[in-house]
């Protein structure tokens, strides 16, 4: 392995990184809980309930997965929907290709497998201010923050698992992750073609939400592009948000502590029914 | 064992749509369209999904529209004065429980 890849640079943009990911733990953290109880309820071996956040890392994606197999229903009907719900992630690995286009092999193959809401949002931020002869410390910028989304992502849902039933379901937390999606979205809507955008994604989203397995998402990302395309022109859409933590500094907010830990979340939200059931 | 082989397919098969565009932009080139759409992708996924989220939630909360409507309110409103996305939390967590326990 290139030198590159482990010395002390290296080893503070991957803490830049993983400093970055910090404030999506406190957003995802939640989610990755409420599935963690959902995996307690399903009705399946705990660690196979388990498995589903290392092996699909989508949340919404494992409470359909999960709500699926304690249901009892086909395992063909279970992958389809699963495939269903995390079409999106296609979108997203059109997004960092670009960036990763002449990087090693074992590069690619990990960088790819850690792509979800949290990693890109956090990556692209790093990936715009890179030059484009040197991607290396965007992608350990982009490594450590995956990882430690990746880490306190299947932590939650093991905690999930363990002592989640004793939380009170009044408190509701699985709303913290729509909360952390408007508070990244807003400073993004500085530029108005992005406004336009994201407005015409929420309409379409909420249009669409009674189709199947969630593909109302996809379609609503592709209208909400294609909206910036159009309303933009040919500038440059949208510019980097100043919320977006710069990469050594201040990437930590003092208020968060320490031992937050997140999610994968996918954030992407479970379906209605299911989330608000399994948090109770 | 039907469980353990159906999420490892779920599995495999999110992690081949996830490197899909990895493998083929990465032999041909990424076209132009989709250069311009990079910076759309992440407002508008969040959009939907903070959409989609809240829809479910207005529908499951007994207390009705308004403690969510509200506290999403008071987290945009966090957010863009503060501009961490931390800020929306902070701020609106504390406007749903409080509202969602007057209402009940």
């Amino acid at each position: 392995m290139n030198s590159a890849w482990c010395g002390r640079e290296a080893r503070a943009e991957a803490g830049a990184g993983a400093r970055a990911m910090l404030p999506w733990l406190a957003g995802i953290g939640p989610f990755g809980f409420v599935i963690g109880v959902s995996a307690a309820r399903a009705g399946i071996p705990p660690l196979a309930a388990w498995l589903t956040g290392p092996l699909i890392f989508a949340g919404s994606a494992q409470v359909a997965a999960l709500a699926l197999l304690g249901a009892g229903a086909a395992g063909a009907v279970v992958v389809v929907t699963v495939l269903a719900i995390n079409a999106r992630l296609v979108l997203y690995s059109a997004a960092m290709a670009p960036y990763w286009r002449g990087s090693p092999r074992w590069w690619r193959a990990l960088a790819a497998y850690l792509i979800v809401e949290p990693s890109l949002a956090v990556g692209l931020d790093r990936y715009r201010r890179s030059a484009p002869d040197d991607r290396q410390p965007a992608h350990l910028y982009y490594l450590g923050g995956g990882l430690v989304l990746w880490a306190g992502w299947l932590a939650t849902i093991a905690l999930g698992q363990v002592v989640g039933t004793r939380v009170p379901a009044g408190l509701h937390l699985e709303f913290v992750v729509p909360l952390f999606l408007v508070g990244d979205l807003v400073p993004r809507l500085s530029v108005r073609a992005a406004g336009w955008a994201a407005l015409a994604a929420a309409a379409v989203a909420l249009a669409a939400r009674p189709a199947p397995a969630q593909t109302g998402i996809m379609l609503a990302i592709l209208v909400g592009v294609t909206v910036g395309l159009r309303a933009s022109g040919d500038a440059d859409p949208v510019p980097v948000p100043a919320a977006v933590p710069e990469p050594l500094s201040d990437a930590v907010p003092e208020s968060l502590p320490d031992s937050i830990s997140d999610p994968v979340s996918d954030p992407v939200p479970a379906p209605a029914g299911a989330r608000s059931g399994d948090a109770r | 064992m039907i469980v353990w082989l159906v999420i490892v397919a779920a599995g495999l098969g999110s992690y081949l749509l996830r490197i899909s565009m990895v493998v083929l932009l990465g032999r041909v080139g990424t076209p132009a369209v989709l250069e311009r759409s990079k910076p759309f992708v992440v407002p508008v996924a969040f959009a939907a999904l903070a959409a989609t989220s809240l829809a479910g939630q207005v529908e499951a909360n007994l207390a009705g529209l308004l403690p969510p409507l509200a506290a999403v309110a008071a987290a945009a409103l966090a957010a863009q004065r503060i501009g961490r996305p931390y800020a929306a939390i902070l701020a609106g967590m504390p406007v749903f429980w409080a509202l969602t326990a007057l209402l009940a």
